[in-house]
């Protein structure tokens, strides 16, 4: 097996695992949307992000320097800030339309809060960067790492479980657990 | 701000892959000093210089 194997890896081979990897996940995901099922998804997105972590140690070379940092962290302000123009405004046209669907407001809302955790995570982290000295990166990354697969764990288990939702029964729409939206408009079969 | 990395590149008849792993950077990375279109950090033009045989004075003109 290629991560049992003590031999080194050109970039130009790990950047092709990586794309593979990419493509594969896309499909997963894509997949999972039609089924509705996300749980292979995540669990194939922890793992190949392991086996990632695992390779990158055996890749001979440099992968990034302090070039791509630099232009990494311009791009990221960049785009968090386009992101956050979007979000917000998308939010305000949301809001006004509620009346039209229930359903414009949870997403709205949900932008606005997406965005918020946005701001404060990168307040975080640039305040973190900007005043401790910078010693121990890889704590840093794994905690990040860890707190963003346990958030993601508790969403989809949240989110996912079939709780607190409309069911079909006998053509009625039948509350199941406390759904916080009204039912379904299209008919009941 | 110039600097003398190609020149001195050629000079010593080495290539921008050899470079950039005794500097321990990326090919691009190089390609960009050499083009004037990055300004390196303290660190890496000391590495360049060192890889280079000569001093960040005598490579960089400012």
């Amino acid at each position: 097996m290629l991560i049992n194997s003590n031999k080194t890896m050109t970039i130009k081979q790990y950047q092709a695992i990586k794309l593979g990897f990419v493509v594969i996940l896309a499909v997963v995901f894509s997949q999972s949307i039609i089924f509705e099922n996300f749980l292979i998804p995540i669990a194939l997105l922890i793992v190949s992000s392991l086996i990632l972590l695992l390779l990158r140690k055996r890749v001979k070379g440099v992968l990034a320097d302090e070039r791509d940092y630099l232009t990494g962290g311009k791009a990221a302000l960049l785009a968090i800030q386009i992101y956050s123009w979007i979000a917000v405004m998308a939010m305000f046209i949301l809001y006004a339309f509620r009346d039209v669907n229930p359903a414009y407001e949870p997403i709205g809302l949900t932008l606005a809060y997406s965005t918020c955790v946005l701001m404060l995570f990168y307040a975080v982290i640039f305040r973190y960067y900007n005043k401790v000295k910078l010693g121990d990166k890889k704590l840093l990354f794994s905690v990040f790492v860890l707190a963003l697969f346990l958030a993601l764990i508790v969403f989809s288990l949240r989110l996912f479980s079939g709780e607190d939702n409309w069911i079909c029964q006998d053509g009625q729409w039948i509350e199941h657990g406390h759904p916080d939206f009204p039912a379904p408009d299209k008919e009941c079969q | 701000m110039t600097n003398r990395i190609k020149e001195l590149r050629t000079k010593l008849n080495i290539t921008q892959e050899e470079l950039a792993n005794s500097a321990g950077v990326r090919r691009e990375t190089i390609v960009f000093l050499e083009q004037g279109k990055y300004n390196p950090s303290l660190n890496l033009a000391q590495a360049v210089a060192k890889a280079l045989k000569t001093t960040i004075d005598d490579l960089f003109r400012f």
